[in-house]
């Protein structure tokens, strides 16, 4: 089967656009829609592929020139630290600085929660130094929001979610963040139900960051959130 | 006992940068930046140039880690296509806008399989043998235009021929060149 209509191809009806493809050819328009064409079938997939791995021969000509070593940490500031805008929701917000604008916002959601007695603290002088509150807010408009009461005497975290329902086949991960630490994983946490989880002493404090992701059912296979952040905020003192 | 072969090392560190392991990325980077780096100064032809774009190309390679296949191209192969894609697309964006007449693409039957395309992969015999098989001008150009990202319009320049000439000698080389790759 061949749809050429043979503008532009050899006498035969044949024409080298996908070599002319990897080749870097076309103009930007014409690359831009052979690609699209390419990706959106599996013989010209592997047509590219082909040209792709064989033209890779040459390769060897490429002569290996080490980088200046300054660069390598600018390429992790940008690798690391950037990934939201170029592809989307992703596990950047392992960087603080990402969501410290909402921070004034959560403490007002914070009062309010404990003003609606949804976390029942207990008033009493002793209690009330080591009981923290974070209010997970919505993320990119993603609709969820989570409050979260953590009480240091007993290393218990109850959180309940605010806003936003269940989604299928996927399931809410509830993490916190501590300086530029990795983010450690709490476990899942379901939305419309209170949920207890017991956590090592101290590892909550002012200032550490909560937030929950959107993860395969089960959570996260890895221990590393793969999904994007729906709902993020920062432990508050009560 | 298996030994693990430096492409399946290469392999194994993009698949860790798919699930996010920076210290696979550093490694990555150690084992493969110099090549990367050649491929984007060969093409850019200028050094603060292709150094900004070693730095994209590897924040792409941290993004797109999870789209590569292993067995459809080799992962260094995988990976001198990021840097060489790159380098061109700055290249193809200063270009001004040509009149395109939109050809028709070829479906092919049925492409070669994905083991078929990998296999000889880091042959260099094979192409080096099938663009023998061209006249050396039409070699050199599609040579050119693979290694130095030369346009039509720089290869048209740089071997004398009009513009339409250089297109029909590369698109003939081309058909002649998959002939051979396949026969």
């Amino acid at each position: 089967m061949s749809t050429s209509d043979d503008i532009g191809g050899d006498h035969e009806g044949r024409n080298a656009l996908v070599a002319e493809y990897v080749l870097g050819l076309l103009s930007a328009s014409e690359h831009d829609r052979i690609g699209r064409l390419i990706e959106a079938d599996q013989n010209l997939r592997a047509e590219r592929d082909f040209w792709i791995s064989r033209f890779a021969a040459l390769n060897a000509e490429y002569e290996e020139t080490p980088v200046p070593a300054h660069l390598y940490a600018a390429i992790e500031a940008r690798a690391f630290g950037d990934v939201i805008r170029a592809r989307g929701p992703l596990p950047w917000w392992e960087s603080l600085m990402v969501w410290r604008g909402i921070a004034a916002g959560a403490v007002a959601v914070a009062v309010a929660a404990v003003g609606f007695n949804l976390m029942q603290p207990r008033f009493d002088a002793d209690t009330m130094a080591v009981q923290l509150v974070a209010a997970l807010q919505a993320h990119e408009g993603s609709g969820i929001e989570f409050v979260a009461l953590y009480d240091q005497g007993s290393g218990q975290v109850r959180i309940t979610s605010l806003k936003g329902a269940a989604i299928p086949n996927k399931d809410f991960e509830l993490w916190y963040i501590n300086g530029d630490q990795p983010a450690v994983s709490m476990g899942v946490v379901p939305v419309n139900e209170r949920r207890e989880i017991t956590v090592d002493p101290a590892v909550i404090g002012p200032g550490t960051v909560l937030a929950v992701t959107l993860e395969q059912t089960g959570g996260s296979p890895t221990g590393v959130a793969q999904g994007p952040i729906v709902a993020v905020g920062s432990a508050t003192p009560i | 006992m298996t030994t693990t072969t430096p492409a399946q090392e290469i392999a194994d560190l993009i698949a860790r940068c798919a699930l996010r392991d920076r210290v696979a990325f550093r490694t990555l980077y150690e084992r493969t930046s110099a090549k990367l780096f050649g491929v984007t100064l060969r093409i850019l032809k200028d050094r603060s140039e292709a150094e900004e774009a070693i730095q994209e190309v590897y924040v792409k390679i941290w993004q797109r880690a999870d789209r590569y296949v292993a067995g459809n191209t080799s992962p260094i192969s995988w990976l001198v296509a990021v840097a060489r894609n790159h380098s061109l697309d700055i290249l193809r964006a200063r270009r001004p806008v040509a009149d395109d007449i939109d050809v028709a693409l070829e479906i092919p039957d049925s492409g070669p399989t994905p083991e078929r395309a990998a296999e000889d992969n880091e042959e260099r015999g094979r192409i080096d043998h099938c663009l023998g098989t061209l006249d050396p001008d039409r070699a050199d150009a599609v040579r050119g235009a693979y290694l130095d990202g030369y346009s039509y319009e720089e290869l048209a320049t740089r071997f004398a021929v009009p513009l339409n000439t250089m297109r029909t000698w590369l698109r003939r080389s081309l058909i002649k060149l998959k002939d051979c790759l396949t026969a």
